[in-house]
């Protein structure tokens, strides 16, 4: 097949302005495929967290702002069977409803966050953000959104922070995030929070013992100053996005969507060429080209036209994707859109897929076609 | 006997009228021999050529070419043979205009078992056969109408056919051209020993070949040999 590759190639260039816009529609096609299954990566990979960890939450309250829990609850907690840590977290958010450009800041024990999270330092260093009180480490999300250096002096409401590090996670959704000083952001002017945190991050030594563990925290604190309702991360944060999820669920529709119509762009685009190469063809098949190999030419111009379309949006969307830091979040939890090995593999693939799709009935009409009536054409 | 034709019928539907442009033709041709196809518009010449070339298939009947019945076997095995047995040179020239002269000539090696090397060779002595391998990088719109016939010949030459066709070679061509393009024929035929069926309207054109058939009404009603034609050498041929 390689042998007619030129003849493939200058029959796609002899067309280039309809092969052009084909690929460019099948890239547009592609780049929102990508894009919206990135959201729905970032979606599952919040959902689907191995239930190890419990976030224990005041009952009957939905967002940070309003959620209070006593901080000593840490202690109690942590005297239960089956728990590794419990970490006390104060979450502040500039906006508690959906928004593209959520900030959160987490207000941790400075000691512990190196203990719960898997964080890498690519600026900076732990000792600063240790020994300043107004020190904050920021997700590298963030920090490419909004523009932060190290050192940077930042403000959101009236939380003011200086840069001392910026960090990225296996965790893509952490790099939306903020970490400060817990005492910090509880005594953040005019919101006198000391001695409360907004929830409380429960290491388990065994993730098989979750339920009963959730359960007995929640007992444990029925009819006492402050009720819980403990979850597992996972659904603690499904829970937040609730509002979302069926948005995101469409979308992933839509992406679905867009693959149809380059389907039918690309298979549009081949039964246009086929016609207008019906002698062609019919010459073609006279010399000795057999329907199969005239076929698998139109199929192949198909497929060219389609992973060339695939290659450009994937592309595209992964690199709008690392570079532009993009979430979307609600209840400050974000999901973020991050570019991956697997939505990449998706998009070509899929590309490919639809090439061979789209490519199918063209080839076949241009295979059957009778020669003596494809020779008598104009 | 190279080509045996017998009893061939050919018919169609049209509407509701059945349309017969051949109808029981029997034939001999030998191998080397130089055919012309003349008759009126409309009496099955094309169609005859059509069917000894295998791209169309005869309703009923036979052709045998070279020891093959071609209107028995498969389509897929047909497409197969004419890539090793015949050379088909179109009015039109019929080139694929995206290919050069050399890709142009060829395209139907790609369809046979040979090298790289083997290829480059066929086609420049295939070109070189119709003076035009200066103009090997050209493409179709940078040659006039009678290079690029010549092109079409070393198309239909390259593989070393047992038997060429030409449907109207010289009809879109001006007459010098015309003529520049009937010696090449003949040439072809007594130099090459290539066995050419020729279909035209020119009796001029038809004068060259060694033997001359009419046909009328879907039948064959002449078949007359013309000794004063060049006969094609059968010793010291080049062969493609």
């Amino acid at each position: 097949m390689f042998k007619f590759m030129p003849y493939l190639l200058k029959t796609l260039w002899r067309h280039r302005a309809r092969t052009m816009l084909t690929v460019s529609g099948s890239a547009v096609a592609l780049f929102v495929f990508c894009f919206v299954g990135s959201v729905q990566e970032g979606l599952d990979r919040l959902t689907s967290q191995k239930d190890s960890t419990l976030i224990v939450f005041q009952a009957n309250k939905f967002c940070p702002a309003t959620s209070h829990l006593p901080q000593d609850y840490d202690q109690i907690i942590g005297k239960m069977p089956g728990v590794r840590e419990v970490v006390p977290i104060q979450v502040f958010t500039n906006n508690c409803r959906a928004s593209l450009d959520v900030v959160v800041f987490y207000g941790v024990p400075a000691a512990k966050v190196q203990k719960i999270r898997d964080f890498d330092l690519v600026e900076g260093s732990w000792d600063e953000f240790e020994l300043n009180q107004d020190a904050g480490i920021v997700g590298e999300a963030v920090a490419r959104r909004r523009g932060l250096k190290l050192g940077t002096k930042f403000s959101v409401g009236e939380v003011k922070v200086t840069v001392a590090g910026i960090f990225n996670s296996s965790n893509k959704s952490e790099e939306d995030y903020v970490y400060t000083h817990l005492d910090f952001l509880q005594r953040t002017p005019g919101m006198n929070l000391v001695g409360t945190v907004t929830q409380h991050e429960v290491v388990l030594n065994n993730p098989g013992d979750s339920v009963s563990i959730a359960r007995a925290i929640d007992d444990k604190f029925r009819g006492g100053p402050v009720e819980t309702d403990t979850r597992t991360k996972g659904v603690f944060q499904a829970s937040s996005l609730a509002d979302l999820v069926e948005l995101i669920e469409l979308s992933h529709y839509l992406g679905y969507a867009c693959v149809g119509l380059m389907t039918m762009l690309i298979s549009t685009t081949t039964f246009m060429a086929v016609q207008d190469r019906i002698k062609e063809h019919s010459v073609l098949q006279t010399l000795g080209f057999s329907g199969s190999i005239v076929f698998f030419l139109v199929l192949a111009e198909s497929v060219l036209i389609s992973v060339g379309g695939g290659v450009v949006g994937t592309g595209a969307a992964m690199l709008a994707l690392a570079g532009s830091g993009l979430s979307v979040g609600a209840e400050a939890v974000t999901i973020a859109f991050s570019p991956s090995f697997q939505l990449t593999f998706a998009g070509l693939t899929g590309s490919l897929a639809v090439g061979f799709v789209a490519g199918v009935l063209p080839a076949l009409a241009a295979a059957r076609a009778d020669i003596v009536t494809g020779l008598r054409q104009a | 006997m190279l080509i045996e034709i017998r009893n061939l019928t050919k018919s169609f539907q049209k509407g509701d009228e059945t349309i017969t442009p051949l109808r029981d033709v029997s034939l001999d041709i030998d191998d080397r021999e130089f055919v012309s196809l003349m008759g009126p518009s409309g009496t099955g010449k094309s169609t005859l050529l059509n069917q000894i070339a295998g791209i169309d298939k005869p309703t009923s009947g036979s052709i045998t070419v070279n020891g093959t019945e071609i209107t028995t076997i498969s389509r897929s095995r047909l497409a197969n043979w004419r890539a090793g047995n015949v050379g088909y040179i179109f009015q039109t020239h019929n080139l694929i205009p995206v290919l050069t002269a050399y890709e142009n000539v060829e395209l139907p090696l790609l369809l046979l078992p040979f090298s790289r090397a083997e290829r480059r060779r066929r086609v420049q002595i295939a070109l070189e056969a119709v003076e035009l391998l200066d103009r090997a990088s050209h493409y179709p719109r940078q040659l006039s109408g009678g290079q690029e016939q010549r092109v079409g010949i070393a198309r239909a030459i390259v593989t070393d056919p047992k038997v060429v066709v030409a449907d109207e070679p010289t009809g879109d061509l001006d007459s010098a051209t015309s003529s520049h393009i009937l010696d090449l024929l003949q040439r072809l035929n007594s130099d090459l020993g290539t066995t050419l069926l020729m279909v035209t309207h020119d009796a001029n054109a038809a004068a060259i070949a060694g033997r001359q058939l009419q046909l009328n009404d879907g039948r064959l009603i002449s078949d007359a040999r013309n000794e004063s034609a060049s006969p094609s050498k059968t010793e010291g041929s080049v062969h493609v």
